[in-house]
This record gives C-alpha cells, structure tokens and sequence, in this order.
C-alpha cells in the first residue's frame, strides 16, 4: 500500500467548494502531524529496563480476574507466579522440582504421601507460609468441587498436618500420578480466602500470594502490569522490575508485535518461524517449539460399525501419510505419531521395543491397508467405493472444528487418503462448542482431537482405554470418547497408579503402550508442539537451545515459573542458582 | 406530536421484540456452552471438576421457557448474569469496560464518514459528470465493496507494521495511563485513526453515492432554477438551497447505518486488537458464552434503536412535511 494514500484520506477537493474543504484538509494535516509527533516520542518511551512485555494468552480484552483454581479464567500467570504449586514438573528434564514443599516422600505401601514445606516463605502481607495453608488449600478444593480441577480428592481420602508436614493419605494405594495432580495446585493463604464466601466466583482483584511477580500495579481492558515480589522467598530473584501484559486479540496481530520487536516473550503460532521472525534478528530472535503437547489424535468410534474391529482401525492409520501431513498442516513443527502414542511429553517412558515386537501401524502403507479392509469385509463396490459387510454404503464422517486450520488441513489430507483407498469419507465442519459436543456424547465416526498430555503415561492411557472413563453412547464422556474398554488396561493402570518403584513403573507402562499397539484404541497422528518465542534484546535467560533448561512456552502453568524466576534485562549477571533446578534452600532465615 | 408519540410506541414494541430475540437467537447456534466451556480446557480439566464448575457457572438444564422467564425478571433488576468467558465476572461489568472504547471508535468513524461521504456527494452531484465525479465516486464505491476487516488488515498491515507510522493495537499506548492531558487525547487519536480510517473507507462510499444521486433529483426541482435566475453564486445555491433538502434520505439512512457501522466497528477493533466490544463479541460467540452475548446484543440493539430514535426527532426539525 502506497504511503501517500495513508497520509491524505481524502483526495484533493474539485473546484469551486474549495474553501470548506481546504479547511477540512488543514485541520487533517494538523491532527496527522500532531499524531505522527507522539507516534515518535512514544517508541522511545518503551525501552524502560527491567520491564518485559509477555503475550501469554490470546485474549484482546482483560477482565480483573487473579482467581489462582481457574487457570483457563484468571489472568496469567495467577496459578504458578502470582500464586505458586508445591512443586513443578519440569517437562524438559522430566524432573519433578521441589518449590514451595522442600521435599516429599511416599510411605512403602503407597497410601501416604508426606509433603515438608518449605520454611521462610512469605505472602504479600507479610505473614509466613505455614503447612496449615497447604492444609486449607486442599480443603478448600474438597468443600468446593469446581476448584479441585484435577480431582486430587477423588484419590485422596484425608489430609493431615504435624508442624510443617503435610500428609495426603489416599483412598488406594496411589504414586506418582499425585504428583502430576499436585502441581497444578496453587496454594493460598487461609487467613485471607477463609473470609472468602464463595471462592468460586470470587475474583480476587488484590492477591495476596508469595509468587516472584505478586503485585499488580495496574490494570485495564488491554494492559495489565505485574510488579516483582521485594521479598521473595528465594534470594536475589526476581529478576525483572514489571511485567507487561498487553490484551492481544488474534494470532496476526501477536506475529506483527513480534516480529516487531515490541514483545519479549511470546506464545505465537509463526508460519515459517525461520523466516518471518528469526532471520529479522538471529541474534535476538529466538523460538522453540517442542513436541511436549498430547497427541493429536483421530479418534474412531469403536462403537460404531465398522470401528469396532481395530483391524479397520489399523488399516485407517495405515493409509494416512503422516510425512505429509507434518509436513504441510504442521509445516514441519512437529514428527509423525508412532503407534504408541506416546509424545515427547514422556519420551522417557517409551519403549522401542514394543513397537518392534507388536508391529508399528502409523508407517503409511496403503497396501496392507487395502487387504486389512478386503479382510474385514470392507470390499470394494462396483463404483470403486468401499462397502460394509452387510452391502450398504459405508459413507463416515470425519469431524473438525471451525477455523482450526492446521488440523482442517491434516483432515482434508487424511480425507484425501482415505479416499484413495475406498472409503468414501466426507469432512465435516461444526463450531467448537457443537464439535465437542459430538465428541461427548459419542455422536460422531471419526474425530480429530487432542489427547492427554500430563506427566505420566498414566492418565495418558487411562483417557484411552479405561473402562472408569468409559460413558454408554449418548451420555457424555469427559474422556475415553471413543469409547474404548480393555480389562487388562485397568488392571495396569491401577498397578502403576500404585507402584512406588521406577524400574516396575517402566515394565508396567511398556505393558500398557503393548496393550495401545495391540488394540488401537485410538489412532495417533503427531504430538502437539508448544509454542514459545522470546526476544533477548532486552531481557536474558530464557531457555535456549543450547541449554534448554525448561520450556520456553509461557503459557504452560506452572512450568513457566521455572523461566519466570530466571528472567533479567540484558547485561546483568546471572541469578543465583541452577535454572530448571531445585531453588537453593536459601529462604531459611 | 403524535407523530413523535406513534414513534415512541414503534420503538417501545421493537425493543420488547429485541429482547426476546436476544434470548432465542444466540440458543439457535448448534452445539452448548458447557461443551465449549470444556473445549477451552483442552482436557486439562478433571470430570468431576467439571460438572461442579458447570453448576458454578449456572449452565443448567432447564427448559429455554423457564430460563427465558428468569432473564425477564434478572432483567428488571438491571441483572444480566454472569459471563461464563470470562467467568466470574457480571457480563454488566465486561460490557461497560469495552461500550465506551467502541462507541468512541464508531461515532467518530461515523461522524467523520458522514460528513465526508456527504459532503463529497454533494459536491459530486452538484458537479455531476466531471472528472473529478467520475474518479472520486468509483474510488469510494470500490473501496465501500471490501469488506471492513479486510481493509483494516491492509491498513495495519501498510500503516502499522510496514512503515511505523502508526500503533498495531490498543486505544492508547502501553506506558500511558488515561488522563484528560493533550499527550493522552494525542495518543488516542493516534491510535484511533487506522481503525477509524478503514471503517471511513468502508462506510463513506454509500453516503456519498446517497447524496449525489438525492442531489441530483433536487437540482430538477423549480426551485433551484429559480435559485440559479435570481444569479446566486453556485455555493449558495448547492449548500444553501440543494444540500438541506438532497440531506433528507442520508439523515433517515443514518440510524439505519449505526447497526452496520457497529458491526464493521467490531470487525475491525479485532484486527486492530483495540479494548471495544468487538473481540468480546467474537469471544462471546466461540465460547457459546449466553449470558454475555444477551448483553452485547442487548447494548447494541439499544443503541441503535435509541440512535434512531433520536433521527426520528431530528428529522421532525429538518422536515416541516411531519410537523402536522
């Protein structure tokens, strides 16, 4: 677009009427002049040191909301920087850190975890964190449901406290999947939110927390600001003065601020990264996106002829291409599914193998798939098109969402290859809301969608193939939408919910990843990447990829209290400490 | 008088039917707002958590009679809810943080289109057929023929990004804080000019095609020959005696044009990430948020009838033929 147009909106006035409309165009040249003047000073005024502009969210208004149990609801980062969990789970290291409990500790039948907390931490009012806030928090979850997201109380029975140890004593024996429960937990102070009449609604305008960055110091629709902790609990952090969070409403819009240098710590989905945002300043500029999301899967109805044979679920997977499909959907962020299912997320839970021995149906090959399907009786009719055993048309559905692009295009990919094989698949577009909806109820042949991508392979299969999870068509299923049951799934899982011995965790779960590979429950297409962009112009100690000590994504609660902490404007020296590590035991007074 | 008071009835009887439409309508859309609410979560939410959220956030079960029956009577009490995007925040709260940003953007896209749109029309068809006519009418048509949000995203994309000239987002600069100083007022209108602009572009084209062509129909009539023989110069007679009367359609067509002024206003406050209703909206609607879109429709239907409302007076002054 040519600069001129911009400058002068109006074209030059015809004759005659010239008097009203120079006057017009003079008072429009003034206005400019005097706008282009601020626009100047203004790009100066931005450089304040100590001060990073974050874009956690997509969001192009905010709403004063620092309610710590609802990490979709309240402004970022109220669950992990503004409040803060127990500990972390670091996805990089598969390290679990210890933050605000110093240490734990599973009793030998697994029916009791203690937890000891850290001394010398405080909250913004000056009074010390004690084990009678964890105490309070994880009470306050059970009075109050629809605070307990990950549902720590259907595993726990009681909670009990002796000076600063806190135990959760469990209903069955329960290990390691508590942890990843537990990270999710922001702990709050009992003698505020005891006052507080209905936590749930409550926006808690004014926290009161013991987070690095605990203070807000301003707030409106399309700017919030975050000031540093004077007195956090671990010495000589944080780093940075102010956090910015400006209200940006689309992707687009997020791109240009980065690209632009205007933000320092972004969340952007960038096509052609390289190109558009590296190549500006490859000094500064720098992304990761790793593959630490869910599994995005395509799920069959497997009560739903003919889904209910995983030899046709085999044979669907075995016709999508999925170089293809990583390569042109996901424009290379991300690699081809295996048939375990298993993202980066728990790359070290996964085993080699059992894809060896079981045989890995993700390699695309149409052929076998074609004779999978004549097997099944899914034989070609004479217009070329796939028929059911019974001789009637087989005409699925495959469901996407709106405005979702990258899995849009992953769909028309996997339409086109299904279709190159006979089956006469149609794509289906609904809202998200009307999308999830058919997922819930079962309503649905074949859907896209995400999977769980917590810590352990436990919850990851138990949304799969748990017979707990599993809901009769038409009732709504929080999970498990394919509807899939395998007794010895349930079995496994409960033996490795259980289990407090790694080497019999690893057995177990390479059992469960047999158990996927053998039945398909699911039928995996590319782990999930997440996106994390940062500019070091002016802040320093982000995670790089020489020493990627966490991930860089600042959306992921609460490991990005784990970037949050190691944060400094440029040229200073590093904080103390080990990043992506336990905090040195320095709070102690 | 009882023009104005049959009116007032017209305008009484459309907001009660705008009210139950905003009721009804946003219930049509397919789908329901607790699968959306948990499609937000992306599975990060627990089940149990969830049905007791679903409890927390009021989506129930209920019958639409019933719940349609209850938003009449939180109605009254000047109640609308809790929005469930942006829970737990009252939808009255998240609305009025956002009205007066997009009232500010659209009434001065407005008056600026307006003014502009008719003024060129009535220089256009005062001067019909000329060069001038010719080019200057078929930019703003083509211009009026794109799409607002298409046009805001050149605009950011030429006017922001390319050349720097002007702010990507925001009704006013990060550092700032609202004041009535002349840096913020600066500031604001810096940042309000690509939004305006492209809705200008957008909207200006049919107020000048308007008003050219009224023009042209009342420089038929008698008394602008008889303007011209008494030897007026040609600005008295297309200001003083042509334009008042050429005016009348453009003014009827003004409340009309607020609704589509809104809503392109909205379109492009997305694009130009500006703190207006516009995103809420767009929110609203992808969240199958109820509550909150009852409100925005509401807001939004009231302003637009009650900126009709307000023509229909206006024009009991400007045409002595209603004034009985």
């Amino acid at each position: 677009m040519p600069r001129r147009r911009l400058a002068s909106p109006h074209r030059p006035p015809p004759r005659k009427s010239e008097l009203s409309l120079h006057q017009v165009g003079l008072w429009a040249l003034m206005a400019l002049g005097l706008a282009f003047l601020s626009g100047g000073c203004k790009s100066e005024a931005r450089q304040e040191r100590g001060v990073m502009t974050v874009v956690p969210q997509l969001r192009a208004s905010w709403v004063r909301n620092f309610n710590p149990f609802f990490e979709s609801h309240s402004r970022w980062p109220a669950p992990a920087g503004v409040y803060e969990p127990l500990l972390i789970y670091n996805r990089i290291t598969g390290n679990y850190v210890p933050w605000l409990a110093e240490s734990w500790e599973f009793s030998a039948d697994s029916r009791e975890l203690t937890l000891k907390i850290r001394r010398g931490v405080h909250f913004s009012d000056g009074r010390e964190l004690t084990g009678h806030d964890v105490v309070f928090t994880l009470e306050l979850m059970r009075r109050f449901a629809a605070l307990d997201q990950t549902s720590i109380w259907s595993h726990v029975e009681r909670v009990s406290q002796a000076e600063s140890l806190v135990h959760l004593h469990f209903k069955a024996p329960f290990n390691l999947p508590i942890l990843a429960l537990l990270e999710r937990v922001p702990i709050v102070p009992a003698h505020i939110w005891s006052k507080i009449q209905d936590p749930v609604t409550f926006s808690n305008p004014e926290p009161i927390a013991t987070g690095p960055y605990n203070r807000v110091l301003y707030f409106s629709p399309q700017l919030y600001e975050l000031g540093r902790n004077p007195n956090y609990w671990q010495k000589g952090k944080p780093g940075l003065d102010k956090i910015r969070v400006p209200a940006i409403g689309s992707n687009e819009a997020q791109a240009l601020a980065l690209i632009h240098g205007e933000v320092d710590w972004g969340a952007a989905f960038l096509p052609s990264v390289e190109r558009i945002f590296v190549a500006k300043d490859p000094e500064h500029h720098q992304y990761q996106f790793p593959s630490l999301e869910g599994t995005v899967m395509l799920y069959a109805n497997t009560k739903r002829a003919p889904f209910q044979t995983s030899a046709v679920r085999k044979a669907l997977s075995m016709a999508i291409d999925r170089a293809k499909l990583v390569r042109i959907a996901m424009q290379g962020y991300t690699r081809a599914a295996d048939a375990t299912g298993l993202s980066e997320q728990f790359a070290a839970w996964h085993d080699a193998k059992v894809l060896e021995e079981e045989g890995d149906w993700t390699q695309f090959d149409p052929e076998t798939a074609a004779r999978l399907l004549d097997q099944a009786g899914l034989k070609k009719g004479p217009d070329g098109l796939r028929r059911l055993p019974n001789g009637a048309p087989w005409r699925p559905e495959l469901n996407v969402v709106v405005g979702w692009s990258d899995w849009i295009i992953a769909a028309q990919i996997i339409v086109r290859n299904l279709q190159a094989l006979g089956v006469d698949v149609k794509l289906k577009s609904y809202d998200q809301g009307a999308w999830f909806q058919r997922l819930r109820l079962g309503d649905f042949d074949l859907s896209l969608s995400w999977s769980n991508g917590t810590a352990t392979p436990w919850s990851f299969y138990q949304y799969q193939m748990s017979k707990d999870t599993l809901r009769p068509l038409g009732e709504p299923a929080e999970r498990n939408w394919q509807r899939f049951e395998s007794e010895r799934a349930d079995a496994l899982l409960n033996a490795f919910a259980a289990s407090g011995d790694a080497d019999e965790r690893f057995r177990i779960s390479s059992e469960l990843q047999r158990e996927f590979v053998r039945h398909a429950p699911a039928i995996p297409l590319f782990p999930g990447p997440i996106w994390g962009e940062a500019n070091t112009t002016r802040i320093e100690g982000f995670p790089t990829r020489e020493a990627p000590y966490a991930p860089l994504a600042p959306y992921k609660a609460p490991g990005m209290l784990l970037v949050l902490t190691e944060l400094r404007p440029r040229g200073t020296p590093p904080l103390p400490g080990t990043p992506g590590q336990a905090p040195s035991p320095e709070g102690s007074p | 008088m009882i023009y104005l008071l049959r009116r007032l009835g017209f305008y009484v009887v459309a907001w009660c039917v705008s009210l139950t439409l905003n009721f009804f309508i946003p219930r049509l859309a397919p789908g329901d707002p607790a699968s959306a609410l948990e499609a937000q979560f992306q599975g990060r939410l627990d089940p149990a958590a969830f049905e007791a959220m679903r409890v927390a956030f009021g989506l129930s079960d209920e019958p639409a009679t019933v719940l349609f029956v209850k938003y009449l009577k939180n109605l009254a009490r000047g109640d609308l809810g809790v929005s469930i995007a942006h829970f737990p925040a009252p939808v009255s709260e998240v609305i009025g943080q956002g009205l007066l940003w997009t009232l500010f953007l659209s009434g001065l896209a407005l008056a600026i289109s307006f003014s502009l749109g008719t003024l060129l029309g009535t220089v256009l068809g005062f001067f019909r057929g000329g060069r001038a006519d010719a080019i200057v009418s078929s930019i703003f048509t083509l211009f009026g023929a794109f799409p607002y949000f298409w046009l805001a995203m050149i605009l950011l994309y030429g006017g922001g990004f390319m050349t720097g000239l002007f702010p990507l987002r925001h009704a006013y600069s990060d550092g700032l804080r609202p004041s009535w100083s002349l840096e913020f007022a600066v500031d604001v209108l810096h940042h309000a000019f690509l939004p305006a602009l492209a809705i200008v572009l957008a909207s200006a084209g049919g107020w000048l095609i308007t008003m050219r062509s009224s023009m042209m129909s009342v420089l038929g009539e008698d008394f602008i020959l008889l303007a011209r023989a008494k030897g007026l110069s040609q600005a008295r007679v297309m200001l003083r005696y042509a334009a008042p009367s050429a005016i009348l359609p453009s003014l009827t067509g003004f409340g009309m044009a607020l609704g589509f002024i809104l809503s392109g206003s909205l379109l492009t406050e997305v694009v130009f990430s500006y703190p207006g209703q516009g995103y809420l909206f767009f929110e609203a609607v992808k969240s199958l948020d109820y509550p909150l879109m009852q409100g925005l429709f509401l807001s939004i239907t009231s302003s637009v009838l009650l900126a009709n409302m307000a023509v229909d007076v206006g024009l009991v002054f400007f045409d002595p033929r209603l004034r009985k």
